[in-house]
């Protein structure tokens, strides 16, 4: 356990996690920061995510007939209010659109048509015509509830989940505002961890390999075996750094205040099309299990290389082709796209399978190699 | 007592030891051959660092590398260059070599006082290693290999870097130490062991030359090794003649040591013959390829 111990404290150095924050911050800044400080990005976006946050918490986790139809005189209501005012506001009247119909259906050659309908959206922000927007494209896809439009390309096996998605009756009923910007957010937060574990873990066992400590580490009790130990540090150290992260990440994340939609199942967000039904809450965790596994993965790839090559400039060099790989290939269809009806059934439980079995076999090899090889340097 | 038995070293088509067999008993041997002669390679492979192509060591009859942890719980080895953690203090740095020693850290705490008190680096116990001079690094070094009162205790060229009085120091500690125990120590300084070797070990053309004590080795050369006084001007002549063991200037001739196997001349003195100049005689070869 010591020696364990000892180990660890060789990868998690203050050096290190000052490194790591460095890099956070400037990710964060960069990147992540955006999901979080522009969510709800502007309007209708923040319409659309006040209208869902009331459906939630007057509909429940899903909406059945008399819900839409709750929901569909709500609208009728707010488009009443919507004709009183315009019916108020002379010059809207005189300019031919005093009731929210023709207000909604406006000509844009019409100049003062244009002008009156851009002073209500973007000088006086009313938020009535914001929300009414969105009620409407809501109401569209309740319409279209029964269609399920699959592509012309769609494989029979996607067309029998579209199917099956239809006859359970789990139709499309929320903005998809929220898991989209969860989605987006969860995207970036693992290229920050990913980056993060390549650079904490790689030097772990070429330091000691060029410092020519193998030397007197092999000729001790513990021997070669503290190779082992080394890759069991790595993989602490590993899931430590992930975990400190997604701490963090999702302490910002909570900012969005999306935990009332936790327990809304994932095919009530329009558009997404998956293989299961999980809720939400669900999702977050099935993703942030997906940032573990690649975490780990590239852990022992970061630790199988540093055994083999001569330099950390070699080192780092070697694995950005397959970091990069994964943040440009793989990320959405193993990550934020994890059951996603685009991609095969089969591609994410394959992939994950053949990345840990073949970055675990790598690993054994090279502990056998390490037990057999002479230490002549 | 460690034996070696039929033991050679491959790399590739390269032969660096060969026809290897050898016998130690408590005692300190002294393995004496030029650079890149194979000393380290032999070293290593009694550290199980490097594995053998062909034969084998044994402890008490046991396969070394069977005997895994078993036998490295028995060895201190100090590499001729080893590395350290330049943050760590002396001492930080021996509690973690310690806990690889499967030495518990209470009882490591105790060692390493006496040890560094040892090496006379006790003022310094807890100043990180990077503001070491090389000779303090080479102490730490030598406290890490006694740190588990190993009985073999097995040291590649441990008196790099140390200067004079350390030396002296040194030779005195491994002395003491090889009253009870097996120490094998590597070196081509001939002064670090001349004094203080039970038996010298000689290695040439990847081979055993010799395995003896000193005396023995040095009786070698008994009646074949004179001094004498000549001229500037003869040197080169005299180089060329002989085998010149070492030269120095007095009084504007030069006093020469050599080796002549046939009848000498009336004027050189005859010298008792030293393990250096049965060095310098037997790899006059690679030394003047080096050179």
């Amino acid at each position: 356990m010591r020696i364990l111990w000892n180990e660890i404290k060789k990868i998690l150095t203050w050096k290190v996690l000052l490194l790591l924050i460095l890099i956070n911050s400037v990710l964060y800044f960069f990147v992540i920061e955006f999901h979080i400080e522009h969510f709800p990005n502007g309007r209708p976006a923040l319409d659309s995510y006040k209208i869902a946050t009331q459906m939630v918490d007057k509909y429940g986790i899903d909406m059945d007939e008399d819900e839409i139809l709750d929901f569909k005189n709500v609208y009728d209501a707010e488009v009443k209010k919507a004709d009183r005012y315009l019916q108020s506001r002379k010059e809207f009247v005189e300019a031919g659109i005093g009731s929210y119909d023709k207000f909604a259906n406006y000509s844009w050659e019409n100049e003062e048509q244009s002008a009156l309908h851009d002073k209500v959206f973007f000088e006086e922000q009313v938020d009535l015509f914001f929300e009414l927007q969105e009620r409407s494209r809501l109401i569209t896809f309740h319409e279209n509830r029964k269609v399920y439009p699959y592509p012309s390309n769609a494989t029979a096996k996607q067309k029998l989940r579209y199917e099956e998605l239809n006859t359970a009756k789990h139709y499309r009923v929320y903005t998809e505002l929220i898991i989209d910007n969860f989605r987006e957010f969860i995207s970036d937060v693992a290229i920050a961890i990913l980056f993060s574990v390549v650079l904490v873990i790689s030097p772990a066992i070429l330091k000691d390999r060029s410092r020519q400590l193998l030397g007197l580490q092999y000729t001790a009790k513990k021997g070669r075996q503290l190779y082992l130990t080394k890759i069991a540090a790595g993989m602490i150290s590993t899931f430590v750094v992930i975990t400190a992260l997604l701490i963090v990440y999702f302490s910002i994340y909570s900012l969005n205040k999306t935990s009332l939609f936790f327990d809304v199942p994932i095919h009530t967000f329009i558009g997404n099309y998956a293989w299961y039904n999980p809720t939400f809450f669900q999702y977050i965790l099935l993703c942030v299990a997906a940032i573990y596994v690649l975490g780990f993965v590239f852990g022992l790839f970061a630790m199988a290389f540093s055994s083999i090559v001569s330099s950390m400039v070699a080192l780092l060099g070697i694995q950005i082709p397959l970091v990069a790989g994964m943040l440009i290939f793989g990320l959405k269809p193993l990550l934020s796209f994890i059951i996603g009806i685009w991609y095969p059934q089969w591609l994410v439980p394959t992939s994950y399978s053949v990345m840990l079995i073949v970055s675990v076999l790598f690993v054994v090899y090279l502990t056998t190699r390490e037990k057999r090889r002479d230490i002549v340097n | 007592m460690l034996v070696v038995k039929d033991m050679a070293k491959q790399y590739g088509d390269f032969t660096a030891l060969k026809d290897i067999n050898l016998e130690f008993t408590n005692g300190l041997y002294g393995l004496l051959a030029p650079n890149g002669a194979g000393k380290t390679t032999l070293i290593k492979m009694l550290a199980t660092l490097i594995a053998p192509t062909k034969g084998e060591v044994l402890y008490n009859g046991k396969n070394i590398l069977s005997m895994d942890d078993q036998y490295r719980e028995l060895l201190g080895y100090l590499p001729q260059q080893f590395g350290y953690y330049k943050n760590y203090s002396p001492k930080q740095y021996l509690l973690y070599l310690a806990a690889l020693k499967g030495i518990s850290k209470k009882e490591a705490a105790l060692k390493i006082d006496e040890l560094l008190e040892k090496v006379a680096l006790s003022q310094v116990v807890n100043k990180k290693m990077k503001k070491f001079s090389g000779g303090m690094i080479q102490r730490v070094g030598i406290a890490q290999a006694l740190l588990n009162d190993p009985k073999i205790l097995i040291l590649d060229e441990p008196t790099a870097g140390l200067d004079p009085k350390e030396r002296a120091r040194f030779r005195h500690l491994l002395s003491e130490l090889a009253r009870d125990r097996l120490v094998i120590i590597s070196t081509h300084i001939v002064s670090d062991i001349e004094s203080i070797a039970n038996e010298i070990i000689m290695i040439k053309n990847q081979q055993i030359l010799y395995k003896d004590s000193v005396e023995k080795i040095c009786e070698l050369l008994e009646g074949h090794v004179y001094e004498t006084s000549i001229g500037y001007e003869q040197l080169g002549v005299f180089r060329k003649q002989y085998v010149l063991l070492s030269e120095k200037q007095e009084q504007g001739n030069m006093i020469v040591r050599f080796i002549h196997k046939g009848n000498p001349e009336n004027e050189w003195r005859p010298v008792s013959p030293q393990l250096e100049d049965v060095f310098l005689y037997e790899y006059r070869d690679e030394i003047d390829g080096e050179a």
